[in-house]
């Protein structure tokens, strides 16, 4: 089997690089596909706290890379599905504690086991960063409409560019339709024209999400959740399907019906 | 002749390219002259020179290292790139001291990609940019600046004091513009979206911004 590595990754801290990995984890393994996901957070590790499995935390990736244990023992089985794994960063160490090389070593095991190995990457354009993205095949730029958020997404890019992940893609998350409309927000259209990189999806912003990430239950897994609707839908924007990308416009019936009961009043 | 700040995983490397000179004498003046602008504006301490094909003995080295030190900066290698491709025609033996300034005066550098957030370009001619300069970016060059794209960053035009050194550009919307000693920026609070190419040159001493007439 060889698998593709993704390196979910935004310079900017607090984009939901971390909520991003454990969504389009889920979504995948949902569809049958046999997916890791790798925390190179280390040293602020989250990614098992988003995915609720805190507590079966034995190894993590410096024993991993460091040959304290062998990889299938650091791997941790997810609770809902059999076909997801997640590789826990260590939280005593510091980023330095792993080199691009070994990430590099690491991923190519991982491709002969799994379809998608996504890496979650930490804030920042350090250490942590060149690890993460040591082994990739492809990048996934996380970006919210703020012009902080796409101007660290563009030095991101820009530093991707420099290590040879040339067709990085976006996506856009926290998008509020109401406050692009009303031309108070930045929408799609100006973000794509700076970083001039491929879209990959779009996420609403969603306070379903809050919920979730507390609970350590991705939004994907539920079907009340726009946001985790929106993550599955890029989901199979992976696995190669074609799948409109959301647009603003589209409004659930509730609020359609909503519009017209205003209407006619 | 060019100077571009390239990016190596997170650190940024300033190369200063001195492939198109044969003569040593000729590179002198070149580095030189590039260091003079990296001096003034570059933030870098350390730079990297490429010979191209060329190599140097060791005596030439220590040379240039005199002179790079002799600005203030470090040599930090020299390299030999060969991605200089079918317009350096035959190659030439650095040392063939009778090599006519081609280039001389007209020197123009082309980009073909954006510059991206932290990457920044110098050059001691003038330079055209087929992309866009984003945010964050910085262009610096000893004449003219086109942009075939949009300029949302930083270019300084005519940095070794050329007034009559213009910015054009698809979209010109820069956080600074600054040609020859004068800079300015867009004012305070006006947020206007012209969809139109414009040109930034300086007249009775100040920058004007006029429609690019072509």
């Amino acid at each position: 089997m060889n698998g593709k590595v993704l390196v979910v990754t935004s310079g900017k801290g607090g984009v939901g690089k971390t909520t991003t990995s454990a969504n389009l984890g889920t979504a995948l393994a949902m569809m049958d596909k046999k997916v890791v996901l790798v925390d190179t957070d280390i040293g602020l590790r989250n990614l098992d706290v988003v995915m609720g499995l805190e507590n079966r935390i034995v190894f993590d990736i410096v024993d991993v890379v460091n040959a304290n244990c062998r990889l299938k023992q650091a791997l941790i089985k997810d609770k809902r599905f059999e076909r997801l794994c997640l590789l826990p960063a260590a939280q005593t160490k510091e980023k330095s504690a792993v080199t691009p090389h070994q990430m590099k070593n690491l991923t190519n095991e991982l491709r002969e086991e799994f379809d998608y190995i996504l890496v979650d990457c930490p804030a920042g354009i350090e250490q942590g960063f060149k690890n993460a993205i040591a082994g990739a095949d492809t990048a996934i730029v996380v970006a919210t409409p703020e012009v902080s958020s796409v101007r660290d997404a563009d030095r991101i890019v820009g530093l991707l560019e420099a290590a040879g992940l040339t067709d990085s893609q976006l996506i856009i998350n926290r998008i509020r339709a109401k406050m692009v409309k009303r031309g108070d927000m930045m929408d799609i259209g100006d973000i794509i024209d700076i970083l001039s990189i491929d879209l990959l999806g779009v996420v609403p912003e969603d306070e379903s999400i809050v919920i979730s990430t507390n609970r350590g239950e991705p939004a994907v897994l539920g079907n009340a959740s726009r946001a985790g609707e929106a993550y599955r839908r890029i989901a199979r924007r992976i696995i190669g399907e074609e799948v409109p990308v959301y647009s603003l416009d589209e409004s659930s019936i509730m609020t359609r019906f909503k519009r017209m009961l205003k209407l006619a009043r | 002749m060019s100077v571009e700040v390239l990016a190596e995983g997170s650190n940024y490397e300033l190369v200063i390219d001195l492939s198109t000179y044969n003569s040593l004498e000729e590179m002198k003046i070149q580095l030189d002259k590039s260091l003079t602008i990296v001096e003034k504006y570059g933030s870098e301490t350390q730079v990297c020179i490429d010979t191209g094909v060329k190599r140097l003995t060791e005596r030439q080295l220590r040379e240039l290292e005199r002179l790079v030190s002799e600005h203030g900066l470090e040599l930090k290698s020299l390299r030999n790139s060969e991605r200089r491709g079918p317009e350096e025609s035959p190659r030439r033996a650095w040392s063939d001291a009778n090599g006519q300034e081609i280039m001389e005066g007209g020197e123009t550098v082309m980009i073909c990609r954006h510059l991206r957030s932290g990457q920044k370009f110098f050059t001691r001619g003038n330079v055209v940019i087929l992309g866009d300069i984003n945010p964050g970016a910085e262009v610096i060059a000893g004449g003219n600046i086109l942009v075939i794209g949009a300029l949302r960053g930083m270019a300084h035009a005519g940095a070794l004091g050329d007034e009559q050194s213009v910015i054009a550009a698809f979209r010109l919307n820069p956080t600074q513009l600054r040609i020859a000693n004068h800079i300015t920026r867009a004012p305070d609070g006006e947020r206007s979206e012209i969809k139109n190419p414009e040109l930034a040159r300086i007249r009775e001493g100040k920058v004007v911004i006029e429609k690019l007439k072509i």
